[in-house]
């Protein structure tokens, strides 16, 4: 608490962890979505019996294995990233977040890491219903890997489960049911689990559009279209209904992250009537919207599933964190004398009195003389209180437009999945070429709205890492700036070339279809067959 | 005594889906709707592409190929 934190050096964190981050989240949603498609082709094989669905589940899963190796590589060093950059944080909620990390390293990741060799190398070492196991156990180690990171997250987003120690001056665990069910993981972890879902059908959808427009094996590529639409539509409907439902929880825990999402400045108390901002160019500085087109009687039913709930205003919300700023301060200064004297019983019960708008008082350390709020006094008081509560606003224009193009892309490739969906059924998606080259071009797009929905996540959380508990300010380690700026270029030129890499193979095998085996360019038997096993689901080439 | 063994499996997995049902419904109503919706979009895309084999065969007798 007493040494002074470089902003720049916090900065360079921050920016360092949002790119690693948005970097991983390249790979992830596909692994997510990608294996239940795997499972459900692979059952339909089960089911049917016709080999031509083992003959996709193990194409499509050779595009799987590249993604999934790159998403580990950069998973991995995330991980070590809170210990490295942000040892106050981890210092603080390790005995918390470090839990839920571990559970996933440990249960969902291994079972995920194990099933994964089994399900390449086993298809001739296991039964066919086995194998089907095995799929879905993938299936469900990728997604329940997501599920303890998002409630990791969750806890972030909506610390629960927790309570401050101040004789060890950290974070402990006092529930791990509320942990675990936290509403705000709970919705995040579907949310994003079913955004997965999109991605991995958007992926299969529009490769097997490329297959269908340039009449490379048209069996396999007609049945992975029928299973990626109807799986995608469904997903897009899912993920839709599912992100209200994360705004609806996000509007009672987070109401500034939801009054910057929807660029609110000042409440509405006509909550029938109050307008939602189609478009509109936040001004944080000037506190007001330079220019927007608001659509009335839409905001509050949208946000609150009601007509006659109040949705709090940027400046309201300032204006409530005053009094906690006030209480804050006082909480710190009486922790920083009882951490001088564990025998000072009145420090402790001033302590305890203010403790909820403790984090407050962190954030108030950066306006006050030499970051030390034991020099807030009369004097300086309103200054600090009234910079301290601007400070709980995140950047409002970043909120506004990453939330508005991830929920444009999101109806956008509902549209495409709706109309592929509908002529795949109708058995004549061939007769509609325009249609099959938006699917391929739209192969982008879930990603593009996974990464910002991140971002809509993650920037509207600030300026806390611990939403009201912990601010981002005094979160990171004290590293140097040349260090920060050091390892930064490291990580943008490794991720990078990770990013290359998998371009690179993604692009190669796609294009190379799956008539490829590991013999070179055989066609498969008409009708389905075995010929295009994956180069590493042979036992012999692995040793190569 | 197959037979038993599968009546005793299966009764198991339905004693562990109410169970499943009971604690996630009331205290992880969304974990819970996972469960079930992902389960449905396999089952529907799985039917999809079962619908495709039968149109597909359709077509193929209609074509005499």
């Amino acid at each position: 608490m007493d040494m002074l934190i470089n902003p720049t050096v916090v900065e360079l964190s921050r920016l360092q962890f949002a790119l690693t981050a948005l970097y991983h989240f390249l790979f992830v949603p596909l692994t997510l979505g990608l294996t239940f498609i795997l499972a459900t082709m692979e059952s339909v094989y089960v089911i049917t019996g016709k080999p031509i669905y083992k003959e996709m589940t193990q194409f499509w899963g050779k595009l799987f294995a590249i993604n999934f190796a790159l998403g580990v590589a950069t998973g991995l060093t995330m991980e070590f990233e809170f210990g490295t950059n942000w040892s106050m944080y981890s210092h603080f909620v390790g005995d918390i977040f470090g839990t839920p990390l571990a559970i996933e390293g440990l249960m969902a990741f291994f079972m995920e890491s194990t099933f994964v060799g089994i399900m390449f190398f086993g298809w001739d070492r296991i039964s066919a219903k086995a194998h089907l196991v095995v799929t879905y156990l993938v299936a469900l180690g990728s997604n329940l890997s997501a599920l303890w990171i998002l409630i990791a997250n969750g806890f972030m987003q909506d610390p629960r489960g927790g309570t401050f120690d101040p004789n060890t001056m950290r974070l402990e665990f006092s529930s791990f049911v509320q942990l675990i069910f936290n509403e705000d993981a709970q919705a995040k972890f579907v949310h994003t689990s079913i955004a997965g879902f999109v991605t991995g059908s958007m992926f299969v959808m529009g490769i097997s559009a490329f297959y269908l427009l340039t009449n490379k094996r048209k069996d396999i590529a007609l049945r992975s279209f029928r299973i990626a639409a109807v799986f995608g539509v469904i997903s897009t409907i899912g993920v839709v209904t599912l992100g209200d439902a994360l705004g609806f929880i996000d509007a009672k825990a987070q109401p500034m992250k939801v009054a910057a999402m929807e660029a609110i400045w000042n409440t509405d108390y006509n909550t029938a009537s109050a307008s939602w901002n189609l478009i509109a160019f936040p001004d944080k500085a000037a506190g007001k919207n330079l220019f927007e087109i608001g659509i009335p009687y839409v905001l509050t039913p949208l946000l609150t599933h009601s007509e006659d709930t109040v949705i709090p205003g940027i400046h309201q919300l300032v204006d409530e964190a005053k009094p906690k700023v006030v209480n804050g301060i006082k909480a710190m200064v009486a922790l920083k004398e009882y951490n001088h004297d564990h025998s000072n019983l009145q420090a402790l019960a001033t302590f305890k009195q203010y403790q909820a708008d403790m984090g407050y008082g962190f954030l108030a350390m950066q306006y006050a003389p030499d970051q030390d709020l034991k020099k807030v006094d009369a004097s300086n008081m309103t200054s600090v209180v009234d910079k301290t509560a601007q400070e709980t606003v995140p950047n409002v224009w970043v909120e506004f437009w990453a939330f508005r193009i991830m929920v444009a892309f999101g109806f956008i490739m509902l549209a495409i999945f709706a109309f592929a969906a509908y002529f795949s059924l109708k058995n004549d998606i061939e007769k509609h070429p325009l249609l099959l080259k938006v699917a391929m071009w739209s192969i982008p797009l879930p990603w593009f709205a996974c990464e910002f929905g991140w971002i809509t996540a993650e920037n509207g959380r600030q300026p806390w890492t611990v939403y009201h508990m912990l601010p981002t300010f005094v979160s990171a380690s004290s590293h140097s700036v040349s260090y920060m700026i050091f390892s930064l270029i490291g990580f943008v030129l490794l991720y990078s070339s990770f990013i290359a890499a998998e371009m690179y193979l993604m692009f190669k095998y796609a294009r190379l279809g799956p008539q490829v085996s590991h013999h070179g360019h055989d066609k498969a038997p008409a009708g389905g067959g075995m010929a295009a096993q994956p180069a590493f689901a042979k036992p012999s080439l692995n040793k190569q | 005594m197959k037979n038993l063994f599968t009546f005793a499996g299966m009764a198991l997995i339905l004693a562990l889906s109410l169970f499943l049902a009971v604690i996630t419904g009331d205290y992880g109503p969304w974990y819970f709707a996972w469960l079930v919706g992902t389960t449905m979009i396999v089952l529907i895309a799985v039917a999809g592409a079962v619908m495709y084999e039968k149109q597909d065969g359709e077509r193929q007798g209609k074509t005499g190929h």
